[in-house]
């Protein structure tokens, strides 16, 4: 529901600036300005549109609870053994963390273990980011209660 | 998920990830201070040989790979619960 009013919303942005658009294009035609005016114009379109697509998009992938995401940050900060001012955003990459495949599997383990799931050894092994993990055990969790 | 995330691993590489799996899984099983007692060995068993040794010897990693189930299967065994010196013995042959 909330993904559908977002994307309403970048709809009525868009449509709103494509008619704030249009007289500029005119007004680019009609005076006989250079085009890089105009190519100006179509940036700030791009510009305009985008943020509003990857904040779509952001909500999407953000389904896991922002508990579960600092769970993970936990255990992972803990099997790695990070520095406490090494920072660790959902969207670190294991492997930037100096984390290599034996470790990726005992943050998964540590997962298992703390969310009470089972990780297959498929998806298991293409878990690269705490983001995809904490997205993974929401999955695995909405499961095993609906079961 | 899927394709876009995630090392390529190869065949050799996934038996070995499985197995250490295996092995953490394991020692799940087993009580308390044993259980912190396997995990740190076979960890820094298989990350001492993930350091050393050659990732193109794959004879020797089969051998490892047939040698660590043999092991693993030791482990499973309940009877075992409070033998985990045992795997530091084997973890450290030179000892031997």
């Amino acid at each position: 529901m909330a993904t559908f009013s977002a994307a309403a919303a970048a709809a009525t942005s868009s449509v709103t600036f494509a008619s704030s658009l249009k007289p500029s294009l005119r007004n680019t035609v009609t005076s006989g300005i250079t085009t890089s005016n105009l190519k100006m114009v179509t940036a700030g379109w791009t510009k305009k549109n985008f943020p509003s697509l990857k904040t779509n998009r952001f909500h999407v992938s953000c389904a896991a609870k922002p508990e579960t995401v600092q769970k993970v940050c936990d255990i992972v900060r803990k099997q790695l053994a990070l520095a406490a001012d090494i920072e660790l955003t959902p969207e670190s990459k294991f492997s930037a963390l100096g984390a290599d495949s034996l470790d990726t599997v005992e943050i998964v383990m540590g997962l298992e273990e703390e969310f009470d799931i089972s990780v297959e050894e498929e998806s298991s092994q293409n878990i690269t980011t705490v983001q995809e993990a904490a997205d993974l055990i929401e999955k695995l969790v909405e499961k095993k209660t609906a079961a | 998920m899927g394709a876009s995330s995630g090392p390529r691993l190869s065949g050799i590489q996934k038996q070995v990830l499985s197995l250490y799996r295996e092995f953490l899984r394991v020692a799940r099983s087993k009580s308390g201070e044993d259980h912190r007692q396997i995990e740190s060995i076979v960890s820094a068993e298989f990350h001492r040989n993930s350091n050393e040794i050659d990732r193109k010897n794959f004879i020797y990693i089969e051998y490892l790979l047939r040698r660590g189930k043999k092991q693993l299967e030791q482990l499973k065994s309940p009877d075992i619960v409070g033998l985990s010196s045992l795997n530091v013995g084997s973890s450290q042959p030179k000892k031997t």
